[in-house]
């Protein structure tokens, strides 16, 4: 069965774009889990990176710089049936949008956030991006980047995600199987994709990329007990601190709860009826609410 | 147009007016709330307001209580009763009573210095100490005491923590826990409140905290035997509560804040969205209390979630991502948080998104004032943002109105699909008073589409600036931030760009044509007006108390309070300007922003202003000298009372 998940707006990327690889990995990996397209969001920050909902025939939601997270946790909260993804790019997620990158791991919501990581802002021309190494300079810098960079794995780990992955923006087999894995974890993810930036980095060339990244091979993500889940800690720290990038599934861990059960543990009506899902009129007025037995305190004995 | 207020007979009805201060964090909310309790329980109506400091323990607070039998809207100075709980607050307030008025302390105060006061503002320690100077008053609270009575009032030194610790039996350490709720027994005593409903009261405020209930109940039992003794053979002239009135219906006694929740919740909020902020927070605490909703039979009706996110830029952009699901959602904040969200908003306008920013102003620019009241944000309202597109933003008057709009701000969000800013200040949201409960009104959804309509345009331009809404969820959709088509795919077309932008902008014809009256404006007193007060917000309040005194005063006076200040009603508000001799803007502001804005949108340059930006309510009292002082040819006023 092949659904046709272009929605038919002309990507606008310029040729050789890494988002390319990620548009036809997504693609797959929605064909390949089969959801309905209705049930499915695509939320978006700013960038080249924030057009991606533009371009796929599924619900989309291109939001402000920085702050797509916020409505995907909006949006998910209100309606849990949904399958939420959040697309931005590496200055969007990782700069002005970092505090929500780190709010959406401690609430754990069921939402894969991929980061497209080229290492440059690259729809205002080019300048340095929280992952830019320091001392690098971009065509477009006048001058080697001051900034010490960023690593999204280690502050996924920092932030309580239960799901962090890397993957490579032309490798378009093991991405979709990255997509597919995080799309389908009952949490909160990150997937870094490496991402060439062909006009305006002109380091993180594929040539690099072969250079400098390398598959995870022996390496058991999933996090079986509290022990455990140190170890692998300090293994991802060992990993990240290498030279090379690790490529693979780096971490699934299914111990923790995901927003939508924190929610309901609060409120008992939420998991027979989340918000989107409740009434809030009978024939145009507002519901029979009897005040005195739900706001007892404010009435006058 | 509804006329709310008729000038009153001469008859003199009871009221009584009352401060109740002492240090933040030593039970003075509580001994507030406890007053308010009984008097409300009393049968009388009540209006409280509650000053305080941007501190959690030490610095000065107080609940200032006004009850009466009929509806109060204000506080107005001098007032009858003082119960001070420590020094600082007789030092604060004493020029706030009324000749023969008594001032209540603790005999324990008596030979406490009335200078050494560490937690008060150095400027208000110097005005005292001159003050002290001058009328050569001494330096302990006896000699101060001696001084006021010399001038009139009567000073009440009771013996609190005697009597707490003996009668009732007290570890002295318990001595300031108990203050707030023997002060207050006192305090209602002395005004001529039954004991019993006193003790009704306790029992009310503290429900099923049973430990804290019997403790409170112990120190009003010995404060009232103490009174008894005390004041026995002392005429005090305080006997100002009269027999207890039966009720009327049901009556609830509010603030601002729980007023906003009760609304939201009965207007079918789902989705509450919100960072902690003064005065703004307490309304997401009471949402999250009473978030089983439930009917006549018990079952739950509905039932919202709450959100407390990392940020108020989150907090509006989950409250957006939740509306586009379908859910009824909203934020609340003050000027910082509302800074914040503009972007927010901005992305709602230009997706035309329902979403209900509840908007409490405080002193600002900047953290400014963050516990005092303020009016000063209706031009940042109505302009925040970048770009153009259409909002509404409606301000209450009242705690009756803050319930009512919370409800049309949810309605009009998806009449129109536009962010509605439901704008209110701290003085609405910390006031308590006693209210009617709600009738519950329509819930208009919008315009929705059929769901399965295939080829689901939520853009479409089919005459109607209002297009069908559908859900995430149901149909194929798009949103962005850029200028879009009917599929919201980006568009930098010109035609399209012309014809988008107009479909959002003729919104604003469209909410003024179906606007009823009393959502723009309202008129208080003689329709034949001669003066015309220009007011909004809290501060309506005190101009419709003051209204019979204005209107002995003046001419013919009347009281226009301005509700929907976006899109402004120029015909409606301009036809009550156009017709009066002489137009007076009433706000706590520096500027004048409502008279600004009918300026801007009437051409009509309102000369005469009374304004206050001290962070403290406008009093009824102030109301009615300044407009004694305009009549007098003053033209512009800077209000100064209150502490």
């Amino acid at each position: 069965m092949s659904t046709d998940w272009n929605s038919g707006v002309w990507p606008d990327w310029c040729p050789g774009c890494g988002n390319f690889g990620i548009f036809t990995a997504l693609k797959g990996a929605l064909s390949d889990l089969g959801i309905s397209r209705e049930k499915l969001v695509l939320v978006s920050g700013i960038g080249c990176s924030g057009k991606i909902p533009h371009f796929v025939k599924v619900p989309g939601v291109h939001t402000l710089h920085g702050r797509a997270i916020p409505f995907a946790t909006g949006i998910k909260a209100s309606n849990p049936n949904l399958k939420v993804l959040v697309h931005g790019g590496d200055g969007d997620l990782l700069g002005i949008g970092m505090g929500h990158l780190i709010a959406m791991g401690r609430r754990n919501p069921e939402i894969l956030v991929v980061i497209h990581n080229n290492g440059v802002y690259g729809l205002t021309k080019g300048q340095a991006s929280p992952t830019l190494q320091l001392g690098r300079k971009t065509k477009s810098l006048a001058f080697p980047n001051i900034n010490s960079a960023v690593n999204p794995i280690l502050l996924g780990i920092a932030s309580g995600y239960t799901f962090l992955a890397r993957s490579y923006a032309y490798d378009i087999e093991h991405l979709k199987a990255c997509l597919k894995q995080g799309i389908s974890h009952g949490g909160a993810g990150i997937l870094e994709v490496i991402q060439p930036c062909p006009t305006w980095n002109n380091i993180v060339t594929m040539d690099w990329v072969e250079k400098n990244t390398y598959y995870l091979k022996d390496w058991d993500p999933v996090v079986k007990d509290d022990e455990d889940a140190v170890r692998k800690a300090q293994g991802i720290i060992g990993l990240e601190s290498g030279e090379k990038k690790a490529l693979g599934t780096i971490l699934i861990d299914r111990r923790k709860e995901a927003f939508g059960k924190r929610i309901a543990s609060i409120y008992k009506h939420y998991d027979a009826e989340p918000p989107a899902a409740q009434q809030v009129e009978r024939n145009g007025t507002a519901l029979p609410i009897d005040l005195e037995k739900t706001f007892p305190r404010f009435f006058i004995q | 147009m509804r006329m709310n207020t008729r000038a009153r007979g001469t008859k003199t009805k009871m009221g009584l007016n009352f401060i109740i201060g002492g240090a933040q964090g030593g039970g003075i909310e509580t001994a507030g709330l406890l007053a308010v309790k009984a008097l409300a329980m009393h049968g009388l109506e009540v209006f409280a307001d509650r000053e305080y400091h941007s501190n959690i323990k030490g610095k000065h607070s107080y609940s200032h209580i006004r009850a009466s039998e009929e509806r109060i809207r204000s506080i107005k100075y001098p007032v009858d009763l003082i119960g001070a709980l420590d020094v600082e607050t007789i030092a604060t307030h004493y020029k706030d009573l009324k000749p023969g008025g008594v001032l209540i302390h603790d005999a324990a105060l008596l030979d406490k210095p009335i200078t050494k006061l560490p937690p008060m503002e150095k400027e208000r320690l110097e005005r005292l100490k001159a003050e002290l100077e001058k009328e050569d008053i001494g330096n302990t609270v006896r000699e101060f005491d001696k001084w006021l009575e010399r001038n009139g009032r009567i000073v009440l030194p009771f013996p609190f923590s005697v009597i707490i610790t003996e009668k009732a039996k007290l570890a002295s350490p318990m001595i300031e826990r108990a203050m707030n709720t023997a002060m207050t027994t006192l305090l209602l005593r002395a005004a001529g409140m039954p004991f019993a409903t006193i003790l009704e009261a306790v029992d009310a405020l503290f429900m099923e905290k049973v430990e804290a209930k019997e403790l409170n109940k112990a120190v009003a039992n010995a404060v009232n035997d103490g009174f008894n003794e005390f004041s026995g053979n002392r005429n005090l002239g305080t006997e100002i509560i009269g027999k207890k009135r039966s009720a009327r219906g049901k009556k609830m006694l509010v603030a601002g804040n729980d007023a906003v929740a009760i609304g939201k919740l009965i207007g079918g909020l789902r989705l509450q969205t919100y960072y902690p902020i003064t005065p703004a927070a307490d309304e997401s605490f009471v949402i999250e209390q009473h978030s089983s909703l439930f009917d006549l039979k018990g079952e739950i009706v509905g039932s919202p979630i709450v959100i407390q996110a990392e940020d108020e830029i989150s907090a509006i952009c989950m409250a957006i991502g939740g509306a586009l699901t379908g859910v009824r959602a909203a934020t609340c904040t003050s000027g910082p948080g509302f800074s914040l969200m503009v972007e927010g908003i901005g992305w709602a306008g230009m997706n035309e998104v329902p979403v209900v920013i509840t908007y409490y102003q405080r002193g600002g620019p900047s953290t400014g004032l963050p516990t005092r009241h303020s009016q000063s944000d209706l031009l940042f309202a109505i302009n925040s943002g970048h770009g153009e597109f259409s909002r509404i933003v409606l301000a209450s008057g009242s705690h009756e109105e803050a319930i009512d709009d919370a409800i049309k701000c949810m309605n009009l969000a998806e009449r129109y699909q536009v962010p509605v800013i439901h704008l209110l200040d701290k003085g609405i949201a910390n006031c308590v008073t006693t209210i009617n409960p709600p009738v519950f009104g329509k819930i208009e959804r919008g315009k929705l589409t059929e769901k399965g309509a295939w080829d689901y345009r939520r853009f479409a331009f089919d005459g109607d600036p209002v297009s069908p809404r559908a859900f995430l969820g149901d149909e194929l959709m798009w949103y962005t931030g850029d200028e879009h088509d009917e599929l919201g795919h980006i568009s930098e077309d010109p035609e399209n760009r012309r014809k988008m932008y107009e479909k959002r902008m003729a919104k604003r014809e469209k909410i003024l044509k179906e606007a009823p009256d009393e959502d723009k404006a309202v008129l208080f007193g003689d329709e034949n007006f001669e003066d015309l007060l220009v007011t909004w917000g809290v501060t309506t309040g005190a101009a419709v108390d003051s209204l019979p005194e204005l209107q002995t005063a003046g001419s013919k006076t009347a009281i226009l309070q301005v509700r929907m200040m976006e899109p402004f009603p120029v015909d409606f508000v301009s036809k009550f300007i156009s017709k009066a001799n002489r137009v007076i803007s009433l706000e706590a502001n520096y500027i004048g922003q409502l008279a600004e804005l009918i300026g801007w949108n009437t051409g009509f340059r309102i000369k005469n202003r009374i304004l206050k930006y001290t962070g403290r309510l406008i009093t009824q009292d102030e109301v009615v000298k300044s407009y004694m002082r305009i009549l007098g040819g003053e033209e512009k006023i800077v209000l100064m009372g209150g502490e």
